[in-house]
């Protein structure tokens, strides 16, 4: 077993009681540590209580919904979310996204592939092996062994998704990394037909830095291709 | 004002108020007039003076006499022989005759020998002078000139007309106004509701008048309000089904994963697998069906179709890739610049549906090829295979939902729904369009739609 796997913490809110069942069952088969709620609201205590490594939730849930779960949580944690969305309702699918959901995943789902998306958050969220990395253009500073991003010396609040791509952005400034590269490395899995998760977690990053004050350098879009982050001036 | 009736009623009651009473002081005025001038006027010291030139001069003298006479305050005086013509040959109106002839046969009755028993009524004597040889000449102040004498000098009845007009036409143009504005407002809020923004509403504009047009506009937000409401429901409807379906659906995945892990890979759970996948397709293509136009939140925009198209062409190359279909290509032909009003994602959903169908149809390694061209105002899209195309009689009903062809039998391992054309249809008609399947000569279907253009775009 990959050891950056082993006995991870998982909250799985759903309240689809026997699915929920079913699914500890068979990724706690795969030494996952899974905790079911079947509310929002007990879903949000239990994720006060203790520290979980990766929230899995449902976009459809009685009361409070998922996405206002995930608002909430969005305001303390930086924790890696796997939405659980309806198939067709692109809608929702990009709101997750742009809510700060990390991945989404159309119910109903091959198990195997949540099991797959679960492994590739939890091996990305690791923390880098290779030592402390400062990566710097214009005011935007990453330590990838801190998973800290500055802007202008202060704290941006970042996803894993996120930190991720500008970390990838960062790496070649000036230079085009197609989607397909950035989904592999920020998301650990191939882009999909329809898959607008990098170009949304690409806008939530883009609002992030002009909110924080950083003018100069720009992510642009090269369209059919990937994107670019270019250097101030 | 309260209501539009008593708007009316008001208007229309002072416009004619207004005039009826303008034109009655107008005559009351110039009746006054009239009368002032008769009364002012001294019948008796123009008898003397007229007697005294008969007297002296004779009808020549007295005809002079007439003729220097002064036209004060637009008085007439006619004098009258006993022929019954005028001194100066004016023309005498049927009236003034008439007041004559009984006047002179009155004079003649006097006459002791020509006593007429039958005259009992005495007419009011006239004056009247009587010459040296007899001849009376009778005297007549008329006041028939004096209407166009006073109009002429003070423009009355033109400054009655421009007031009558000037009067009407500012009440009728309030009036107007009133009723066209809110007309208009309401029409815009309609057709906006009916081009499918169902939250058009008219309360804001003119749903504070308190009349009639105020009720109707209130009216008109609870319909669209309820309309909005019924959507929502059917949309809130349709997710729930697809909940309620795709619950089971996702346990029943989990469980043959379970099952798996416990007995190892059978041939059973590959199919379970597939057969999942297909359920879950289709509930997916029912609900895009029914809630294709239901969406509430949404009107039509302006469309790209080259976005459409290329967008449709990239997916459907996507999943030909990592389906592993056999080598087969999609092809997009493109014009830009043509757009249209309506849903992006509508559109799209219809050109990938055929797009997939033809993709499914097609054999290994060949192209489907999607052409975007334009016509007149709007645009054709045409996408074509290499398959083996559809036997004529089956053509007409190729667009009815679950409609299955042999080649749709053949080709059902590959995954198809049966309702992918009839969205395609509802998709194009909901955008005015239309949509034709036929063979094409070198074999292969060609499914073709033809979109209208922009409405503004074809009026300017």
């Amino acid at each position: 077993m990959n050891p950056a796997t082993s006995s991870a913490n998982i909250l799985l809110i759903d309240d689809d009681r026997e699915l929920g069942k079913m699914l500890s069952d068979f990724l706690g088969a795969d030494r996952l540590n899974i905790t079911v709620r079947n509310t929002g609201e007990s879903g949000l205590e239990e994720f006060s209580s203790r520290k979980f490594d990766l929230l899995i939730l449902d976009i459809m849930l009685p009361g409070m919904s998922g996405l206002d779960v995930l608002k909430k949580i969005r305001q303390t944690s930086s924790v890696p979310v796997i939405m659980l969305t309806a198939r067709g309702d692109d809608i929702d699918r990009i709101i997750g996204l742009e809510f700060g959901a990390d991945d989404y995943l159309p119910k109903p789902f091959n198990p195997r592939e949540l099991q797959a998306r679960i492994k590739a958050i939890l091996r990305r969220s690791q923390p880098s092996r290779n030592g402390s990395q400062i990566l710097s253009l214009g005011n935007i500073t990453l330590d990838t062994r801190t998973h800290r991003a500055t802007v202008n010396e202060s704290d941006l609040q970042l996803t894993g998704t996120e930190f991720e791509l500008l970390k990838c952005l960062l790496e070649t400034p000036g230079e085009v990394v197609n989607k397909e590269h950035l989904s592999e490395r920020a998301l650990g899995r191939r882009l999909l037909p329809y898959d607008r998760s990098v170009d949304t977690h690409i806008s939530n990053l883009r609002g992030k830095l002009e909110r924080a004050g950083n003018k100069d350098e720009t992510i642009q879009n090269q369209r059919g291709v990937g994107y670019l982050l270019i250097p101030g001036r | 004002m309260r209501s539009l009736f008593l708007r009316f009623f008001v208007a229309f009651w002072l416009i004619i108020g207004i005039i009826i009473g303008a034109a009655a002081t107008g005559g009351f005025w110039y009746a006054e007039q009239v009368r002032e001038a008769i009364e002012d006027f001294d019948v008796s010291e123009s008898l003397l003076a007229a007697n005294a030139a008969l007297q002296s001069g004779g009808r020549q003298r007295l005809t002079k006499w007439l003729r220097e006479f002064p036209a004060t305050r637009g008085i007439t005086l006619y004098i009258i022989d006993e022929q019954g013509n005028d001194l100066l040959d004016r023309t005498i109106s049927k009236g003034v005759a008439r007041a004559f002839r009984r006047h002179r046969d009155a004079l003649r009755a006097r006459d002791p020998g020509r006593v007429d028993p039958h005259v009992v009524r005495r007419p009011r004597q006239l004056p009247h002078i009587v010459a040296a040889n007899g001849d009376i000449y009778t005297f007549f102040v008329s006041t028939s000139r004096i209407p166009e004498a006073i109009w002429g000098a003070t423009d009355v009845r033109l400054l009655l007309f421009i007031f009558a007009l000037l009067v009407s036409g500012i009440v009728s143009y309030a009036l107007a106004t009133a009723i066209a504005r809110p007309v208009r407002k309401l029409r815009d809020a309609t057709v906006a509701l009916a081009d499918g923004n169902l939250q058009s509403r008219v309360a804001d504009s003119i749903g504070k008048r308190r009349d009639e047009f105020g009720l109707l506009a209130h009216d008109f937000d609870t319909m669209a309000a309820k309309l909005q409401r019924a959507a929502e429901q059917q949309l809130e409807l349709s997710r729930n089904i697809s909940h309620e379906l795709r619950s089971p659906l996702a346990r029943m995945r989990v469980a043959v994963e379970l099952a798996r892990t416990k007995a190892g890979e059978l041939p059973e759970f590959q199919r379970l697998d597939v057969e999942a996948e297909r359920l879950d397709a289709l509930i997916g293509q029912i609900l895009s069906y029914t809630k294709l136009d239901s969406d509430p939140n949404r009107g039509p925009a302006i469309v790209d179709l080259a976005d459409v198209v290329s967008e449709v062409a990239e997916n459907v190359n996507f999943e030909c890739k990592a389906d592993g279909a056999n080598g087969v290509t999609v092809v997009a032909e493109l014009v830009s610049g043509i757009r249209i009003n309506g849903y992006h994602e509508v559109l799209r959903s219809a050109v990938e549906n055929i797009a997939r169908n033809a993709v499914r149809h097609s054999p290994p390694d060949s192209a489907v090829r999607i052409t975007l061209a334009r016509i007149n105002a709007g645009a054709s899209i045409e996408v074509t295979d290499d398959g083996p195309g559809v036997s004529p009689d089956d053509l007409p009903r190729l667009f009815d939902p679950f409609f299955r062809t042999q080649r749709s039998a053949e080709a059902d391992s590959n995954g198809g729904t049966g309702l992918g054309l009839a969205i395609a249809r509802r998709a194009v008609e909901l955008h005015n369009g239309q949509i034709v399947a036929r063979n094409r000569e070198s074999g292969g279907l060609s499914i073709l739609i033809t979109l209208p253009g922009r409405k503004d775009s074809a009026a300017t």
